[in-house]
């Protein structure tokens, strides 16, 4: 285990920029986001969270796949291939680290592998950053509802966490320790420091944010029994205006379009991401659209994420970051749907 | 005097139980419980058992009239509206997407309203600037008087100040951070286009990934469509997840509108929208 | 290499296209940067048209149509004044410089009145020199994280 002093945390960064691109939060107009860092003195701790989750690390916003030109052949289409330095992602909270295990299934884990989102994920080494436990959650979260501590090591490789002024960085896997043994701008940590790294993790299981903990299952079969009550979902959809803020702040929602921008003769192949809650979303060629309202479309969502993919994976497709809450643009709040449905 | 927001909330709740137990309406358009005080929820009340979650406080600021096209045409429907709303409803009247009939509508006077993100006043800046409704069948709490009138537009001072490369420069930094959720356009009340001309793909108007090109058609190409309609509440920019101040160039146009047309959109329900309407006499002038 | 600028036209049908043709058989001399399309009425022209043009490289757009009281149908070029006038205050507000986009009522019979409108634009747009705001250039472009 290695700590370093957080007035001194741009040597730390300075140190990941020399070994490859470094991938931190820094503060914009609208709050902070993971942005490619140039200038180690840009690197910033003093977050609560990001406004956009860090998937767009291993899963941008616009991928290209395909370059070609119209005017030739199809067979001198070019593939673009990925050329990645290391890459450090430095900061991410514990719920937004477990996301990043729950979109392994659907990009690795099925027997289908996304060799994209794969070499990204290969070439990054994800720091986690603990929450602070003595100070409340943000109203709007709601990850120890879903079983996420708020020092939860899992799913980083390595796990940073705040002690004063120092910064504690602990190795989770492999490959965070060999990269830790190779930082010379950290010094080793004591024994009582050790000490605290660990209490601090049992004690972040217990840091409570909103609602009680209800089993997985529980909400599934519940969610499955009430599919067809067509009643209840157009009630809570009353005020949803069915935007895509909620999905594309969102750490675990993976869908996305496959389109080709051609300019004049040249052109590209590309993955954007897309949205459940568009009305395009689900429109087939013939016409047909099978989900024209926004209840069919809001309760997709929320039944993908807490009842299909409990079903199929074993696991909630949420982590509770409450991001997709703090920007809805009529502050509908996902779990208190959810919460209603168990009433229900 | 400041607003009582608790009075506003009761007669709310009943004018909305005696419209619906009466059946003069099918649907109460106003605003419920959220997952705390300060974060509201658009709510329909549709029996006069959901009245009781209706609440009104300084965090209301959602567009009731947004909702209005959701549903079918001949849908008796009351609706609480605040200023720039009340203008919402009478621009969809002129548009005919909902007759005045069909409407009972319920008038808040009210300032002070607040944004629920960051907590800051929603005045003149971002909004239409009025504090009164324009139209109402019941006026729920006192007319505001004596508060001190600003005019929306002298926010624009200072962008049409400018140097042209100076402003491009502006919007293309702020344009460039959209990310593409149509948050805005599904906030606007004024926009009810199906399918929107941004998914259309014959023909194809821009790109869908989030590019300083597609960017910049999509939103100037709203801006073009919701000219001499947009009626400045403000919604777009406070629906906008990474902040890009729409309303700056919504009442930009709406200004030059207001100039070219000599008409403000959404202040009667005898006017046409200025740009589905031409006077012989127009100037070339605007042309210069 | 000398700065030519390339601009489009849009003309309708019934005045400004047939102006062009007077222009042409009566062998007037105007500026070949011009690259005119015909649409049925002034008003057909969709305010995207142009932000597009732009976008693909438009360095100026020339909108002609009937004289206001002349339309072929009546009414078209009164809806396309008032829409156009919003076009070029939106082109402004964002950056354009107003200069590169004009508006022009050129009749049928009015070919000398084409032929100095085009030469006259083109200067203009050939001093304000390349457009490069909203110019797209290049479409695979750089990842965003």
């Amino acid at each position: 285990m290695k700590k370093t002093s957080i007035n001194k945390i741009s040597d730390l960064a300075a140190e990941l920029l020399g070994k490859g691109t470094l991938v931190a939060p820094v503060k914009e107009d609208a709050g902070f986001n993971f942005r490619e860092i140039s200038n180690a003195g840009q690197v910033d701790l003093n977050f609560y969270n990001t406004l956009m989750s860090p998937k767009s690390a291993f899963f941008p916003q616009t991928e290209d796949f395909v370059r070609y030109d119209k005017n030739k052949s199809v067979l001198d289409a070019q593939c673009v291939d990925l050329n990645l330095k290391p890459v450090f992602l430095f900061g991410v909270r514990p719920c937004d680290a477990k996301s990043f295990q729950i979109m392994d299934i659907h990009f690795s884990g099925t027997g289908v592998v996304d060799p994209y989102w794969k070499k990204r994920r290969e070439a990054t080494t994800v720091f986690g950053y603990a929450f602070d436990i003595n100070t409340p959650a943000d109203g709007a979260d709601f990850y120890s509802t879903l079983n996420i501590g708020a020092a939860d090591p899992e799913g980083s490789d390595v796990f940073m966490m705040k002690r004063g002024d120092e910064l504690l960085l602990k190795a989770v896997t492999p490959k965070g320790e060999t990269l830790l043994a190779s930082l010379t701008s950290l010094a080793d940590a004591s024994a009582d420091e050790q000490k605290y790294f660990d209490d601090t993790v049992a004690a972040g299981r217990d840091f409570k944010t909103r609602f009680t903990c209800v089993d997985d299952k529980v909400i599934a079969k519940k969610l499955e029994d009430l599919f067809h009550k067509t009643e209840f979902w157009e009630k809570i959809s009353d005020a949803c205006l069915s935007c895509g803020a909620c999905t594309f702040v969102c750490p675990t929602c993976y869908c996305f379009d496959i389109c080709d921008e051609t300019l004049f003769s040249k052109g590209v192949r590309r993955r954007v991401w897309d949205a459940c809650m568009f009305t395009d979303f689900t429109l087939e060629a013939s016409g047909h659209n099978p989900r024209t309202k926004v209840y069919q479309r809001l309760r997709q969502k929320i039944c993908h994420k807490y009842s299909f993919h409990v079903r199929k994976y074993g696991v909630i497709s949420c982590v509770g970051c409450g991001r997709c809450t703090r920007n809805c643009p009529v502050n509908i709040d996902i779990f208190s749907i959810v919460d209603e449905a168990l009433k229900a | 005097m400041s607003i009582n927001f608790k009075q506003i909330e009761e007669k709310l709740k009943s004018e909305a139980t005696k419209l619906l137990e009466e059946g003069k309406v099918g649907v109460v358009l106003a605003y419920g419980k959220g997952y705390d005080e300060n974060h509201p929820l658009p709510f329909v009340a549709r029996k006069a058992s959901d009245v009781e979650n209706i609440v009104f406080n300084e965090y209301c600021t959602a567009n009731m009239a947004r909702y209005i096209v959701r549903y079918p045409r001949g849908t008796k429907i009351a609706i609480a509206v605040k200023a720039a709303d009340s203008r919402a409803v009478i621009q969809l009247i002129q548009e005919d997407k909902v007759k005045r009939e069909d409407l009972v509508i319920l008038g808040i006077p009210a300032y002070g309203m607040k944004n629920a993100k960051t907590g800051e006043v929603v005045d003149s800046k971002t909004t239409c600037g009025m504090y009164n409704p324009v139209i109402y069948d019941t006026l729920l709490g006192e007319e505001v008087h004596g508060q001190s009138v600003v005019s929306p537009y002298d926010v624009l001072a200072e962008y049409e100040a400018m140097d042209k490369e100076a402003r491009w420069a502006f919007w293309k930094k702020e344009l460039d951070k959209c990310i593409r959720c149509y948050a805005c356009r599904k906030a606007c009340p004024m926009c009810y286009c199906d399918p929107c001309f941004i998914d259309q793909n014959k023909p194809k108007w821009g790109e869908k990934s989030p590019e300083s090109h597609g960017n910049l058609m999509y939103h100037l190409t709203r801006f073009h469509h919701l000219a001499g309609r947009c009626i400045d509440c403000g919604e777009c920019s406070r629906a906008c997840p990474v902040d890009i101040p729409l309303y700056l160039f919504h009442k930009k146009v709406a200004k030059d509108c207001e100039e070219m047309f000599g008409q403000a959109a959404g202040m009667s329900i005898e006017d046409k929208p200025a740009l589905v309407n031409f006077r012989v006499e127009d100037s070339d002038k605007i042309l210069e | 290499m000398d700065f030519e600028p390339k601009i489009l036209g849009i003309a309708c049908n019934w005045c400004t296209y047939t102006g062009a043709d007077l222009a042409g058989t009566t062998r007037l001399q105007y500026p070949q940067n011009l690259r005119v399309v015909r649409v049925m009425c002034s008003s057909r022209i969709n305010p995207s048209f142009i932000f597009r043009a732009f976008q693909l490289g438009a360095d100026g757009v020339l909108v002609g149509g009937c004289h206001p009281g002349d339309c072929h149908y009546n009414t078209g070029n009164l809806y396309a004044r008032r829409r156009l006038a919003v076009t070029r205050k939106i082109l402004e507000f964002a950056g354009i410089e107003p200069g590169r986009f004009r508006v022009e009522w050129i009749s049928a019979s009015e070919g000398n009145k084409f032929a100095e409108v085009v030469t006259e634009f083109t200067e203009q747009v050939r001093n304000l020199g390349p457009q490069t705001k909203f110019k797209i250039e290049q479409l695979p472009t750089p990842e965003k994280i």
